[in-house]
């Protein structure tokens, strides 16, 4: 799941400095699961606007909104329908990136705006905690690693690891964290599957990473795309 | 309605459920828990016109189907409501009166509780209800049976002059029948009639020797010599026979009125019993002895007075159909006690002998064509209460009462009658081991009675009411069952935030990965609510809207006493009403908002509050040992740091907000709310 944190208010209110409406959009998926975008956090935001604007003697009007994915244009035009979107000057998103930029794409007359930071793919590693364990490198290794990815949780995102800094099971980088290949070796070991950790494996073909990627389902390919090369 | 329906639909908590007339148990133990008194009496007296009463002599089936009953002890709920009937605020209940009579005149023949509810009822339907009593006084058994020690005089007729405020008339002295025949009735222009006799032929023991000596003396007429101040003559040595109410009350009364030594005789094992558990023990605690498994045979007598009794020995063989055990007697156990008296005390029957054939009797009981409707084989005769279950209870006596009240509207206005619907007893269901290994127990209030000797001394109430802080913290005790958490399928995102911060573990996830939650087994905590992230959890004890409007609602009255500070405290501590009273006169300008726990105050409700316009909130929780979910307090201090960081990235003081635990006793420490009006006035500012 993508996990987010929120904007400091500070950053926020700079990016809507000057606009007397404004439309906070949540998004109900991902974001609100971490909750960091959901209708709670869109109540919160809402009434630290209006309470700073307020102060500052600001006549503004807030109104709040949530969708279901504001990664998916339906649910954007379902919006549409629900807000006057043109009696805005502002719209603050509470999705992550993508949702802000497709919300952008949708309403291009009218400034959107992010109130959080898109931080990593990640795991629920406890009530309230999130922890990184993907960074969707479009050439996935995890079949040779015992499961645990090197590039997300080695510093260094070795593929052949460890390196010469990993002390008592610890990394050199930080030794807060644990040696993401002294935990392979140990998953490995305990599979009884170790022969594979000789194994070298390849560079890593950051072809497969061009941005902007484009991922189209085997299935779909015909139906929206001609030239079938385009992957 | 059948079970099921219930079940799924009505979702009535097993209190209500198992009450005869659907008392709102849950209701007004919330609102005592409030320290909203007069409501929680109005919520009783609406359906009940005799609530000082049944606080103090129901037989309370609502607690035995308490669902804390399956934790630690029921709520005492007969207690918890006779404190809201008793207290000082029960002259201010007013009933809504018929806006004009319909000129309809009805009769009822008893005023027992049965007659009385009726006539109660019909009143404020706008009929114009006359009452026949036999006897000189009103009240039926509550004023003739039950003795004073456990239902005052007083308390009676107070509650009985309040129905005839509604206009209802009465005929005392006159026994229907007598000079006044039912069918008289009809003919003075009364267009239905309830008949609500009672049962009050006391049964024949049906021994030798019980027609032939003086002092054999039936306890129906023994009760009522004594309840109408009749001081009838009272043994040394007394047995009485019999294992019912009106055995126990008249061994009490016996020793209460000289009798040296009283005996009860029960033809069966103290657990088959059919008096109230209590009474029996109060009973033993006062002094009666009881010999169990043991009928009388023979009464002996000497000079024309009786002298001895004989009684034999039992024991249990097969069930009978009532599903009691069937007492055998064992040969050559036969025994004798000396006695100067023998009370008759095992059960009684309608005096039909006024009847004169107009209406049908069945096993020696008035018969009704419907249990229900209550209309007998006489069209617009009516009849209900003991005088056709045979001896039961008050609240059975006033269902009675109150269907008879609807039967008649119906058919004095030409509609035809409600059909059978005989709510079947509904067993509570059983709570998981794991979650009553959860639930936190609180002791129960004990009652305040008077010590033994002080009792013997005559009829004083044995019973005293409950304080304020008794009944509080009782009704505090109450799970709130079926007013817990309920999920919007269609909002929830799965996310388990809910299933995590449920302190008794109660969300759990369907194969389907949905989220459920089990109405019956929560107990409306409220954490869920506000940490689902999606707000797709609504609750019914202080939902999230009710206490977003109230605080709303109180910024909106605050009467521009600053600085205005919006104070949310908890109802589980140990506070009066005279408390939120007391800080309504000496802080106008704190504006309280009550809650069942601060785990119902949102991060975005205090910011809310500040938008409103407060300048400052202050939260007060209860002593931890008060605390029924202690384990949530850790993340509702949590939630207010947060707040508290939110606000100062506003720029205000997060010294504004204010969460304290309020001291052992009151509301909240006077330092605490002068401490925070300085910091929010500024340095230098005096109050
Ligand atoms: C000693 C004793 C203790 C009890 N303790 C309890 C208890 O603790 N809890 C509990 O729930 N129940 C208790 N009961 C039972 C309860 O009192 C009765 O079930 C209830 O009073 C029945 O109400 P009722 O209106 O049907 O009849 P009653 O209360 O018996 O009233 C009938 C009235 O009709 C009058 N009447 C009879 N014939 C005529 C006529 N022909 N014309 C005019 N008037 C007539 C009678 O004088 C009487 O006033 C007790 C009963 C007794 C006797
Ligand atoms: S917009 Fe972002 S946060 Fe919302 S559902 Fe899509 S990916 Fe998840
Ligand atoms: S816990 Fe409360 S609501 Fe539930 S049965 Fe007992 S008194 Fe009624
Ligand atoms: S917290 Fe809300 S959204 Fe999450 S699983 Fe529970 S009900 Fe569903
Ligand atoms: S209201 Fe409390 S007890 Fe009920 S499900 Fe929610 S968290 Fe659990």
């Amino acid at each position: 799941m993508i996990v987010a944190t929120r904007k400091p208010f500070t950053e926020i209110k700079d990016l809507v400095s000057g606009h007397r409406k404004i439309l906070i959009v949540g998004c109900g998926t991902c974001v609100s699961v971490c909750l960091a975008g959901g209708e709670i956090e869109v109540s919160i935001l809402a009434s630290q606007l209006r309470i700073a604007l307020g102060l500052e003697g600001d006549d503004v009007q807030i109104d709040e909104a949530i969708v279901e994915r504001q990664c998916n244009r339906e649910f954007l035009v379902l919006l549409g329908k629900k807000k006057n979107m043109t009696d805005y000057d502002v719209i603050v998103s509470m999705a992550c990136g993508a949702g802000v930029q497709l919300l952008g794409d949708v309403y291009d007359q009218k400034p959107v705006v992010p109130a959080l930071n898109t931080v990593f793919i990640g795991i629920e590693e406890g009530p309230g905690i999130w922890a990184e364990r993907c960074q969707s490198c479009g050439n996935c290794v995890l079949g040779e690693t015992g499961d645990i990815c090197p590039i997300t949780m080695c510093p260094k995102g070795l593929l052949n690891g460890p390196c010469s800094g990993s002390r008592h099971g610890r990394c050199e980088v930080n030794p807060e964290i644990e040696c993401a290949w002294v935990k392979i070796y140990d998953r490995l070991a305990a599979r009884g599957d170790l022969e594979r950790i000789s194994k070298v494996l390849p560079p890593r073909k950051n072809s497969r990473r061009a941005h902007p990627a484009v991922a189209t389902h085997e299935a779909y390919k015909r139906r929206f795309v001609k030239d079938e090369k385009i992957v | 309605m059948t079970k099921d329906e219930l079940s799924t639909e009505i979702k009535y908590p097993p209190c209500k459920l198992a009450c005869p007339i659907l008392t709102d148990v849950r209701e007004y133990i919330q609102l005592i828990a409030e320290r909203r008194f007069e409501e929680a009496l109005a919520s009783i007296r609406n359906l009940n016109p005799l609530p000082r009463v049944c606080g103090r002599i129901c037989t309370h089936p609502c607690e035995a189907a308490c669902k804390r009953g399956q934790v630690d002890e029921p709520i005492a709920i007969p207690a918890l409501k006779r404190f809201a009937a008793d207290g000082p605020w029960k002259g201010r209940y007013k009933a809504i009166m018929p806006d004009k009579s319909t000129g309809q005149k009805v009769a009822v023949v008893g005023s027992g509780p049965a007659g009385l509810a009726a006539a109660h009822d019909l009143a404020l339907l706008g009929h114009h209800v006359t009452i026949f009593e036999a006897l000189p006084v009103l009240g039926g058994m509550l004023r003739v049976g039950v003795p004073a020690y456990r239902l005052p005089k007083n308390v009676v007729d107070e509650e009985i002059q309040a129905i005839l405020d509604l206009g209802v008339e009465v005929k005392t002295g006159v026994r229907i029948g007598e000079e006044i025949k039912l069918t008289d009735l009809s003919e003075q222009g009364y267009k239905a009639v309830f008949v609500a006799i009672g049962a009050h032929k006391d049964r024949k023991l049906g021994i030798a020797g019980e027609d032939g000596f003086e002092g054999v003396v039936s306890a129906v007429s023994f009760l009522k010599a004594v309840n109408q101040g009749e001081n009838p003559k009272v043994g040394k040595k007394v047995a009485v026979i019999g294992g019912g109410n009106t055995a126990v009350d008249s061994a009490r009364c016996l020793l209460r009125m000289g009798a040296e030594t009283v005996h009860m005789v029960y033809r069966r094992s103290r657990d088959e019993m059919p008096a109230a558990k209590e009474e029996i023990e109060e009973a033993i605690h006062e002094g009666v002895q009881v010999s169990y498994l043991t009928s009388p045979v023979e009464i002996f007598g000497e000079d024309g007075n009786v002298s001895a009794l004989r009684c034999i020995k039992n024991e249990l063989g097969e069930p009978d159909v009532s599903g009691r055990r069937i007492p055998k007697s064992v040969p050559g156990s036969e025994f004798t006690i000396d006695v100067d008296m023998v009370i008759a005390a095992i059960g009684q029957a309608p005096d039909s002998s006024f009847l004169d054939n107009e209406l049908t009797e069945r096993d020696k009981r008035i018969y009704v064509e419907d249990p229900y409707a209550l209309m007998t084989t006489h069209p617009g005769v009516f009849a209900g209460g003991d005088a056709v279950t045979g001896p039961a209870t008050v609240v059975e006596a006033i269902s009675a009462g109150k269907r008879a009240g609807i039967s008649i509207d119906l058919y004095l206005r030409g509609e035809p009658l409600p059909t059978t619907e005989q709510m079947e007893a509904v067993e509570t269901a059983k709570l998981s081991p794991a979650l009553i290994e959860k639930t936190r127990k609180f002791a129960r209030c004990s009652k305040i009675s008077l010590p033994a000797e002080a009792r013997l001394k005559g009829f004083d109430e044995v019973d005293a009411v409950l304080s304020e802080d008794l009944a509080t913290k009782e009704a505090l005790r109450c799970l709130h069952c079926f007013l817990g958490a309920r999920i919007d399928k269609e909002k929830c995102i799965s996310c388990l935030t809910c299933v995590r911060v449920c302190p008794l573990g109660i969300p759990t996830t369907t194969k389907m990965g949905e989220i459920a939650i089990d109405p019956f087994a929560c107990q409306a905590c409220g954490m869920c609510v506000l940490e689902c992230p999606v707000r797709a959890i609504d609750i019914s004890l202080d939902p999230h809207s009710k206490i977003a409007r109230e605080i709303e609602w109180a910024i909106s009255r605050s009467q521009q006493v600053e600085p205005v500070i919006v104070g949310f405290f908890d109802l589980h501590g140990n506070f009066r009403s005279s408390d939120v009273e007391s800080l309504r006169q000496d802080y106008p300008n704190i504006l309280p908002v009550m809650v069942f726990g601060l785990r119902r105050v949102d991060t975005s409700d205090i910011l809310k509050a500040f938008e409103f316009g407060a300048d400052g909130v202050l939260l007060a929780g209860c002593p931890s040992d008060t605390d029924p979910f202690p384990e949530t307090a850790d993340r509702v201090k949590r939630r207010m740091a947060h707040a508290r960081t939110m606000l100062e990235a506003l720029g205000i003081d997060g010294a504004r907000l204010e969460v304290c635990d309020m001291p052992d006793e009151g509301l909240v420490e006077k330092e605490l709310i002068d401490g925070l009006i300085q910091r929010i006035k500024g340095p230098g500012q005096a109050r």
